[in-house]
């Protein structure tokens, strides 16, 4: 072992979050603009920062979870991505999305480094094991 | 072996954790895994760390004649 690191995520590759979306059985929806939320901002929850109570329901693009009457938007920031949705019950993202859209994040953050790993020549192993998902990459 | 280990959990928590390198070469050798997913909130270095790399030392003999 040579060392431990925890990272805090930021969604940099587009494409990648498409294949995340396809892996998991969500519609990336390119360019839409608008995202389906409950409509009125009730305040119990803190908002990203950068986004204001006026910017919530507006996208870049959109991403439809089956099942699900919400969606995810999908907005830029600087030089990443953030995703904003209701996490209202009634909205019925979380059975699929995860909480705090952590099954999302994660095929994300999956997908992110098979791209770039395989391109830098690594073999790749994929394991999944209990609460989490495993990569494992060798060096050549 | 030199490995990168990359746990991703449910709730989208990252843990990178490298294996078989010796020094600074892990961190240099993961950097790229950190730059392409966020930033790095904490790190852990290992006693492995600390080793240096080996150096070969050539030591000659006076010989006197």
């Amino acid at each position: 072992m040579s060392h431990i690191s925890k990272i805090e995520l930021e969604i940099k590759d587009l494409e990648a979050l498409k294949n995340a979306c396809k892996v998991l059985g969500f519609q990336f929806m390119e360019n839409q603009k608008e995202f389906i939320w409950y409509g009125k901002w009730m305040g119990n929850q803190p908002l990203p920062t950068g986004i204001t109570e006026d910017d919530i329901g507006k996208c870049d693009h959109a991403i439809r979870v089956p099942n699900a009457i919400f969606e995810v938007g999908v907005i830029r920031k600087d030089n990443s991505w953030i995703l904003l949705w209701d996490n209202w019950i009634g909205g019925g993202l979380e059975p699929d999305l995860g909480k705090d859209a952590g099954i999302l994040k994660q095929a994300y953050s999956v997908e992110a480094v098979k791209k770039l790993a395989r391109k830098k020549g690594y073999r790749i192993v994929q394991k999944k094991m209990p609460q989490k998902v495993r990569l494992s990459l060798c060096l050549p | 072996m030199k490995q990168i280990i990359i746990d991703v959990s449910d709730d989208g928590e990252i843990r990178l954790e490298t294996k078989g390198f010796t020094g600074k070469a892990c961190i240099e050798e993961s950097e790229f895994i950190k730059e392409l997913l966020g930033k790095e909130k904490s790190r852990q270095l290992t006693p492995v760390y600390y080793q240096k790399v080996k150096q070969t030392i050539k030591k000659y003999l006076h010989l006197c004649g």
